[in-house]
């Protein structure tokens, strides 16, 4: 089973382990690792493209320099700007926080392209399926409105109902826009109601579906991950990362390596279990 | 057994004097398939809601409404009101495909339904699964409701009922939304789902030409009552040519009609040379007049009367045929360009597929040029492109001789260039239609039909047939020497498409350029000087109705397809009638 199509339950809690021990361990080697791996899973999976790629380098840099032109802490000057000393604390600071954001949005953005609107629901429908219907409805409408909001612009415009001479008259035409989306929507949510009622909508308890299993697998993958989790966190809290007054680093004592290790695997979870997936087919193939 | 029983229902909606239903006898057994005819505000649809039980109205309600409830001891019979019926029983799927979806995945769609009744999760799975490749749907389980085509999404909601299997199921105008092709193949879903799994069908609809043929039972409502209830055959040799009821009836039904109607319709069975009878082997059994040895026949109570384009064929294939009488039509003189298109290219999204591929259009100063095409062909898009909401990449557009972008300042939508859409709802601004026609009170005294009577009603609370005229004469109020109608006949019943036609030949008297975007081919037919075939982007055929229509085989109208084997050129039913004669017996 690929890693996408794992119960969303699994994802979930996969990404939430990665993202807290990216966001709260601010140590510059598991930062290292994550920001490695984030880009690397991008690359192989193929989630970013170019312009992506870009616009996380620029965030990165941004964020790099800000801290040091900012921030004037630090024991060690590297130089003087503008009368200001910019420091080698800061500096390293800052590229930990650059890389910490920067690995950060690159799993961010693997999550949403993993955790579709079914899957959101599936996890919220789990506490209620009143909650879970209110979402299904709700991103129907959305859908819905837009393509109407589309229709409408367009009609008006045609029977030169529409003026985009001037501001005001474009922000009147918008509001009418607006207006008459709200009352169709009304109106035909009469249809809908009826729709619900008559095929049964409040007659009882209501049961709620979902197209997801929980299976062996997906419990052994969240144990190892809440096990990996626990590494490294363990690890991180002995190993010694201090930036300010001056670097106090104890990164590669046994526990730092075992935070290390273990962050490692949990980040290219993924790659390994997509990967084990990739070569039994190979395998499949070649018997055949 | 019948399965619902009604004795002399009346049903009075609050606030009115008018009975919207009277004194209404109707019989419905397990089993049927019932189509229910009518003209808009006939009480079709207030009969339908009333058989529905979550759906009735406030109302005073008199007469008896049974349904016969299955229990332990055989039937029994429960009168509404006086028992709850659970909701499963009676299934319903409204006109509007898009409104009656309530979720946002397909597949939740389906397991809605069974949701609300509280079925466990195994069970659901495998009911889902199962309506799913019975409808075959199944490959599109997975998709975003938003995302589908109407015929699709009707389809979903038909499922989505049939999923807790009823006994009775209730659509009212279930295809009036949908194009051609994707309303057959809904008819002929109800139809399968009618004969495998024996469900009881009552429909509602003004698609004649396919439920002529397959319904049990053509019940026709009028002003609340009931005016005819038979079976197809005898209600279609009943309503004559000049009954107000003929729209009603199948091309066939009517040919059959004018071609007949100086002699004695009952009698006048033209004989095949070898005996046989017209319509035998016609594959109804019910028809077949099977003869005794000594001749007589055995079997007449239900008349010969063609019902489907086939059963056509077989009745204008022993008639004796004439030469045309109707001169040549002109090809006409008009060669002074409204509209023109040249090579235009267009899509909705950077990476996505051309959408219009190298269009070429050219629709002439006075004519009614109509475009025609499946549902998701893109006419609907070339339309808005044609009209300046949509930007082609690459092409020219040219209005009246002058390219479209040297119209400025919203020139082009003032006395230019009018663009009637498919959904009236999106037209209306105000509380009622008076505010809303302000200012058409010129166009108001030119059109055929009066609609002050709907003054004082809300633009929503008017029926969608009325909706359609208001949105027309809003179009027309701005005075537009093109005017592009998208879908105009849509949800029409027929007296109201005929007050469109109405509408069409006057603008074209008026000197009007007409450009419908239609997939109604016998609409295009009755009222188009040239037609054009669109597909793939682009236009495969285009020519002058007659010979578009003689000409296609497939994409053309029921009169062309029945007669076309005979004659060249009949193709609506009175210029059919005009090439047959029934006396003198078969060629």
């Amino acid at each position: 089973m690929r890693f996408e199509q794992l119960n969303p339950f699994t994802v979930a809690v996969y990404y939430l382990c990665v993202l807290g021990i990216i966001m709260f361990s601010m140590n510059p080697l598991l930062i290292g690792i994550a920001l490695l791996t984030s880009v690397l899973s991008a690359v192989i999976g193929g989630t970013a493209d170019k312009k992506a790629h870009l616009f996380s380098l620029a965030v990165f840099l941004i964020a790099a320099l800000l801290n040091p032109i900012f921030v004037h802490k630090g024991a060690t000057p590297l130089f003087f700007f503008n009368d200001n000393p910019i420091t080698l604390e800061a500096t390293v600071y800052g590229l930990c926080a650059a890389g910490m954001l920067t690995a950060a949005l690159y799993r961010l953005r693997d999550l949403s392209r993993v955790m579709t609107s079914d899957r959101v629901l599936y996890l919220f429908g789990r506490f209620s399926p009143q909650i879970a219907l209110l979402l299904s409805m709700a991103i129907r409408y959305t859908a819905l409105l837009r393509v109407r909001w589309r229709r409408i612009c367009d009609s008006q415009r045609a029977l030169g109902l529409f003026d985009d001479g001037n501001l005001i008259d474009a922000v009147r035409g918008r509001a009418r826009v607006l207006s008459i989306l709200i009352t169709w929507t009304l109106e035909n949510g009469i249809v809908t109601a009826e729709s619900m009622e008559s095929r049964g909508y409040g007659t009882g308890r209501r049961t709620s579906f979902a197209v997801y299993r929980v299976h062996k697998y997906d419990v052994i993958v969240m144990l190892i991950c809440f096990l990996l989790t626990a590494l490294s966190a363990v690890g991180v809290y002995y190993s010694k990362a201090v930036f300010y007054p001056a670097l106090t680093m104890d990164l590669l004592n046994p526990w730092g390596i075992t935070a290390a290790a273990g962050f490692t695997v949990l980040s290219v979870l993924p790659l390994i279990i997509n990967g084990k997936e990739a070569i039994r087919w190979r395998l499949l193939l070649s018997k055949t | 057994m019948a399965l619902v029983t009604v004795k002399n229902l009346s049903f009075t909606y609050p606030n009115t004097e008018h009975k919207a239903l009277s004194g209404i006898d109707l019989a419905i057994e397990r089993g049927a398939f019932i189509t229910l005819m009518g003209a808009t505000g006939s009480g079709k649809s207030t009969l339908l809601r009333l058989l529905k039980p979550e759906l009735q109205q406030n109302g005073v309600l008199e007469g008896v409404l049974t349904y016969a409830v299955k229990t332990d001891e055989g039937d029994r019979d429960v009168a509404l009101n006086e028992e709850k019926i659970h909701p499963r029983v009676v299934g319903y799927v409204a006109q509007d495909p898009e409104e009656q979806i309530v979720t946002d995945k397909v597949w939740h769609e389906l397991a809605f339904t069974l949701e609300n009744l509280g079925v466990r999760q195994r069970d659901i799975a495998r009911r889902v699964a199962e309506i799913a490749s019975y409808f075959g749907i199944d490959r599109w389980m997975e998709r975003d409701t938003a995302t589908l085509s109407g015929g699709e999404k009707q389809l979903l909601n038909l499922a989505a009922v049939m999923i807790a299997d009823p006994e009775l199921l209730l659509l009212d105008e279930p295809t009036a939304q949908l194009d051609p092709i994707a309303a057959t193949r809904f008819i002929e879903t109800v139809y399968r789902l009618n004969r495998e799994t024996g469900v009881t069908v009552l429909l509602c609809e003004h698609r004649c030409e396919e439920l002529f043929p397959i319904s049990d039972r053509i019940v026709i409502l009028d002003g609340g009552r009931v005016a005819l209830d038979d079976t197809p055959r005898r209600i279609a040799q009943s309503i004559g040519r000049d009954s107000e009821y003929a729209a009603f009836l199948p091309t066939a039904a009517r040919l059959y009609h004018s071609v007949t109607r100086s002699a004695q319709a009952n009698d006048t069975i033209p004989q095949s040379p070898s005996g046989d009878s017209l319509l035998a082997g016609s594959g109804s059994p019910s028809v077949a007049s099977r003869r005794l040895p000594n001749g007589e026949h055995l079997y007449q109570r239900e008349p010969i009367i063609p019902l489907s384009v086939r059963e056509g064929q077989r009745f204008v294939g022993n008639l004796h045929r004439k030469e045309k009488t109707t001169s040549e039509r002109s090809d006409g003189n008009a060669t002074e360009e409204a509209l023109s298109l040249k090579r235009i290219r267009f899509r909705y999204e950077r990476r996505g597929a051309d959408i219009l591929r190298d269009l070429d259009l050219t629709v002439y100063r006075g004519e009614v040029f109509a475009l025609l095409g499946a549902n998701g062909a893109g006419k609907s898009t070339a339309a808005a492109v044609a009209a300046g909401l949509r930007k082609p990449y690459s092409g020219t557009i040219k209005l009246f001789g002058r390219p479209l972008k040297d119209y400025k300042n919203g020139a082009l939508y003032k006395g230019n260039l009018s663009l009637l859409p498919q959904d009236a709802e999106s037209v209306f601004l105000c509380e009622t239609v008076r505010e809303e026609l302000k200012g058409c009170d010129g166009v108001l005294q030119k059109l055929p039909f009066d609609l002050t009577p709907l003054f004082d009603r809300h633009p929503y609370d008017i029926s969608g047939g009325e909706r359609q005229l208001v949105a027309l004469c809003k179009a027309l109020s701005t005075a537009p020497r093109l005017l592009m109608m998208d879908e105009p006949s849509k949800g029409l019943d027929a007296n109201r498409k005929a007050l469109l036609l109405d509408v069409i030949r006057r603008l074209k008297h008026d000197g009007v350029t007409v450009l419908l975007i239609t997939h109604d081919v016998e609409f295009a037919a009755l009222c188009a000087d040239r037609c054009a075939l669109f597909a793939q982007g682009r236009i495969a055929a285009v020519d002058r109705t007659d010979r578009f229509m003689t000409d296609n085989r497939f994409y053309t109208t029921a009169a062309s397809r029945i007669t076309r084997r005979y004659v060249d050129g009949a193709y609506t039913v009175a210029l059919a009638a005009e090439r047959f004669s029934s006396d003198g017996g078969a060629v």
